[in-house]
Parts: structure tokens; C-alpha cells; sequence
């Protein structure tokens, strides 16, 4: 097709499903996964603990579930259910492993702090992300079972995902930071198409978040070290 | 052919039949005309016609593997070949479209109710035998009746298989499909020279461009039309399902919206049918209900045409 020919699609034209089905997602995965959701639950409360611990293996753990978080998400939700619906969310869902995998590496090479951060501020935007976020599904659902958690849901982990700038650092950053910001753009846009207005809340925050993990950060936060 | 088409007529009728019995409401003659034949419409250049309502599947039959949604899809399409539907429109392009058609057919054991439209829709020009291979397999299927070339993408080389192909017998039918108003220009160009069955173009009440140039020329020319996007992506209803009805809509045929901007539609002499997409049950009903009655005549479309302008 010539580029005149790309214009005169629309946004709409590329969102080759309904809101039903896309809300049915969370349910399914749920409904598949259960009980191993408790995993994801412990992970999402274990990683702002184990962050602030002295040890630096903890630390290391840490980042380390963060990473398996990005992709869990990635390859159970985005290429195993949202994929055959959706061939944009099988790259997102590669993505988002490749962003696991880039953690793990940043983690081996050096490029995750070895300090602790100091903890409030961090922990208390972390606890909202993965309380908070989780019932944005439930609310434009209607249904609990649509329960967006941290780890499985890519909404919920890249916004958490966002909060875990402030512990990269040098160019792992810059590396970490394209995902994050085209993840947001993609699923605003499609939340925007399906008006799904709730769902657009966690784009929003991803975005927001990706600029209070940097100002969490070494440079801006002062260290306790 | 001729015994195939026998059995689907029969089909379609003992359907009919055992629904009027279930559902008087449904075939209420409030027109004055007799109502439980189906409007046909015969495919121009052929000794066969097709119910004037077909079904697309565009957003509504992606739904992935999800059962709870393929058996309720599976409801929506049965329900439309009860009412006497037969047409059923898709493409690659339609995510997992595709394979809940196939299933639904395969629960439905309906695979010889169907006319089954589906598109080329690749940039490989020489990928159209595979492509349509692909699609038979998925829908379950081992030839279509008509293949379409989507949206002009490589239209001269697949037009060149699939012209091929209708020799050949692997397919009965040919065409070419654009929406959205997209290359009228060309598609004109393309309508004029090339021996087509079918095309299938966007056409409603308030996107009436194609009454210009592309419709006049399906007839000139002993074209079929298959018409999406009837309900302009559902906003049609949006803007306009909480406005009355005009008192005269009973004169023609009329009795809601989806019969309103339907039989719009199918009252254009151009026009073979038009392929609404629902994913519910009680929307198919409706929509169907614009196979059944009387269609409004010139007067009245420009009547319908006017006072949807008005609103």
C-alpha cells in the first residue's frame, strides 16, 4: 500500500476487536492460571521489601522478580492470549521478555545500584501501582475476575516496571526507557479506540511513573550510603 | 451446482418455516405485503441468487480461544442462518476471525448453508492460491465461494490467479473489495476493464458517495455489490438510535433502526446485499428482519435519506 493508501486508515481500523473480548482476557488468565496468582501476589509485595534490604543479594532479588515479572506478562498474557486477537501484542509481548532480559543483564553487569534507596516515597507509589492498578480492569469490567495483577497483567507490570527506573543505571536506563514509553502510547491508543476510559488510567500513570522513578533516582534522591 | 443450491434452499426454508411457527412476531406481515420469503437477489451474470442480508465478521468474530465467546458466537451465527441468512463475509485480516467461523460451522454442522466470502489480503502477489488455501483450511472449508481482492492490496497479480482460478473451478466467484470511501478512482478503473462477480464497497445512509460513480457502474457493467459497513461501524446507532422513527417508516417496511439503515441499503437496485456485523443474538434478529416485508421505493429512500439528514 502507497502511503496515501496508510492515511486513510484510522486509529479504529487497527483495533480488530471489542472491549468485551479484550476485558475477557483477564478473566481467562485468571480463570487458567489460579492459584498460582499468590506467586505474583508475594512477588509484588516481596520486591519494595527485598529492594531496601542491606544485602545485596537481596537487592538483587529484587530486580531479579522484576525481571520474571516483565516476562511472565510478556509471554503468558501478550502472546498467549492477547496475540491471536492482535498481532501487535505478540512484538509487545517479545518486548516485554527482551525487557526481562535486559533487567537480568543490567543486574549481572552492573547496571543496577547497589545501594538502597531511601524507601517511602518509593514503596508508597510501588503499593499504589499494584494495588491500585489491578482494579482498573475490574471497574470498566464489571467483573473481579478481571483482577489486572502485577506479573501477569502488562498494564499493572509496566507501570510498577516504570517505578524500577530509579534503581537502573548509566545506559541500562536509556535502554529500559523505549518499552515503557511505546508501551504506553500503543495502549492508551487502543484503550482510547475501545473507550475503555478506565484502562487509560495505567498508560497515564506508566508514563508518570517512568518520571518519579528517574527523580527516585541516585542522581535526585539523596542516598542513605 | 443445481443440487446444492436445492438443498440449501431447502435448508434455508424448513428453517423458516420451524422459526415462524416459534416466533409469529418475528414474520408479522405489518406491511401489507407478504413477508416470509426472503428478499433474494440474484448475482448478476448467474443463475443464482443470495439472501440481500449477508453478515460480516470485521471485530465481532475475533474473539480468540475464548469458548464462552466462540459458543455465543456460534449462537449469533446460528440464529442467522435460522432467519435465512447465507452470506458470510471475512479475511486474514480479521485476527482469529477466521478459525471461529470454522468452529462455529463445525458445531452448526452448516457448511453447506454457507455462501462463504473471504478476501486476499497479502502483499505477495504470488501467494494467492496458498492464502486462499490457508483460509479454506481455517474455515473449514474446501473452496470459497467468492474470493475477494482486499482493499486493492496486489490486485493485479492475485486478480490474475483468481481469475485462474474461477476457470478452473476452484472458486465461483471474483472480486474486488475497498471501505472507508478508499480508491474509488481506481476501483472504477478497475470495475470497467476486468471481468469481476463481485465488488464490495462501503455504502449507507450517510456515506452515499458510491451512488455517484461505482454503484451505477455494478449495474452497467452486471456487477454484484456487497455493501460494508451498513451501520458505519455502529455509529449510525450511536447517533441516531435515541431519535423516533419517522411516522412513515411502517410505509416502508421499516419497523427500527437496523431495518432502517439496512433496507436503505438493499433498496438500491445496485445493491446484491449488505453485510452487517453484530456480536449478539438480538442484533442479528433485527438485522434480519431487514431481509423480511416491503422495501422502500425511490420516493421513500429520499425520504429516509432526507430525514436522517434532518436530525
Amino acid at each position: 500500500m502507497s502511503g496515501a493508501d496508510w492515511l486513510s486508515y484510522s486509529l479504529q481500523d487497527f483495533v480488530m476487536f471489542g472491549p468485551q473480548v479484550f476485558l475477557r482476557l483477564f478473566v481467562r488468565i485468571n480463570q487458567d492460571l489460579w492459584p498460582w496468582q499468590v506467586l505474583a501476589v508475594v512477588a509484588a509485595i516481596g520486591i519494595p521489601v527485598l529492594l531496601f534490604r542491606q544485602k545485596r543479594f537481596e537487592r538483587r532479588l529484587a530486580v531479579g522478580l522484576m525481571a520474571v515479572a516483565w516476562a511472565v506478562s510478556g509471554y503468558g498474557f501478550l502472546v498467549g492470549y492477547f496475540g491471536p486477537i492482535n498481532w501487535p501484542a505478540v512484538w509487545f509481548g517479545w518486548a516485554f521478555v527482551a525487557q526481562g532480559v535486559l533487567l537480568a543483564a543490567a543486574m549481572f553487569s552492573g547496571g543496577v545500584r547497589e545501594a538502597a534507596l531511601p524507601s517511602g516515597r518509593f514503596v508508597a507509589l510501588w503499593l499504589i501501582v499494584v494495588c491500585g492498578l489491578p482494579w482498573l480492569a475490574v471497574a470498566e469490567s464489571g467483573q473481579w475476575q478481571a483482577l489486572a495483577l502485577f506479573g501477569i497483567a502488562p498494564g499493572t507490570t509496566a507501570a510498577a516496571g516504570a517505578l524500577i527506573v530509579a534503581v537502573i543505571t548509566g545506559p541500562w536506563r536509556w535502554l529500559y526507557l523505549p518499552l515503557l514509553v511505546l508501551w504506553s502510547l500503543f495502549s492508551a491508543a487502543m484503550f482510547w479506540v475501545l473507550q475503555a476510559w478506565w484502562l487509560l488510567v495505567a498508560p497515564m500513570a506508566t508514563l508518570f511513573l517512568v518520571g518519579a522513578g528517574s527523580w527516585l533516582s541516585p542522581r535526585t534522591a539523596q542516598s542513605p550510603d | 451446482m443445481a443440487d446444492w443450491f436445492s438443498r440449501r434452499q431447502f435448508l434455508i426454508n424448513a428453517g423458516l418455516a420451524g422459526l415462524a411457527l416459534k416466533s409469529p412476531s418475528l414474520f408479522a406481515n405489518t406491511s401489507g405485503t407478504p413477508s416470509l420469503s426472503p428478499i433474494m437477489r440474484r448475482i448478476p451474470g448467474a443463475n443464482e441468487s443470495i439472501p440481500a442480508i449477508g453478515m460480516g465478521t470485521w471485530i465481532t468474530f475475533n474473539v480468540g480461544g475464548d469458548e464462552q465467546l466462540v459458543a455465543q458466537r456460534t449462537r449469533v451465527l446460528k440464529t442467522f442462518f435460522d432467519l435465512g441468512g447465507t452470506v458470510v463475509d471475512g479475511s486474514p485480516m480479521y485476527g482469529t476471525a477466521a478459525d471461529v467461523i470454522g468452529e462455529a460451522l463445525d458445531s452448526l454442522d452448516a457448511h453447506d448453508r454457507i455462501f462463504a466470502a473471504t478476501k486476499i489480503w497479502t502483499g505477495d502477489e504470488s501467494e494467492t492460491r496458498q492464502e486462499a488455501a490457508r483460509s479454506g483450511r481455517r474455515w473449514g472449508l474446501d473452496q470459497f465461494d467468492l474470493l475477494q481482492v482486499h482493499n486493492l492490496l496486489g490486485w493485479q497479480g492475485h486478480l490474475e490467479t483468481l481469475k485462474q482460478m474461477k476457470a478452473n473451478g476452484d472458486v465461483r466467484y471474483i472480486g474486488i473489495t475497498t471501505s472507508h470511501g478508499r480508491r474509488h478512482r481506481e476501483f472504477a478503473q478497475i470495475m470497467e476493464r476486468e471481468p469481476l462477480d463481485f465488488v464490495q464497497l462501503t455504502y449507507n445512509v450517510l456515506d452515499r458517495e458510491v451512488e455517484d460513480r461505482l454503484l451505477p457502474l455494478a449495474r452497467e457493467r452486471g456487477i454484484g455489490v456487497i455493501v460494508n459497513r451498513p451501520f458505519q461501524g455502529g455509529s449510525l446507532f450511536r447517533r441516531f438510535q435515541s431519535e423516533p422513527l419517522p411516522g412513515w417508516a411502517g410505509e416502508a417496511g421499516v419497523s427500527n433502526w437496523a431495518e432502517f439503515f439496512l433496507k436503505f441499503i438493499i433498496s438500491h437496485p445496485a445493491v446484491t446485499c449488505a453485510i452487517p456485523a453484530t456480536s449478539k443474538v438480538e442484533h442479528m434478529k433485527e438485522n434480519m428482519g431487514a431481509l423480511y416485508g416491503a422495501l422502500p421505493d425511490a420516493d421513500q429512500r429520499q425520504r429516509m435519506a432526507d430525514y436522517v439528514g434532518s436530525l
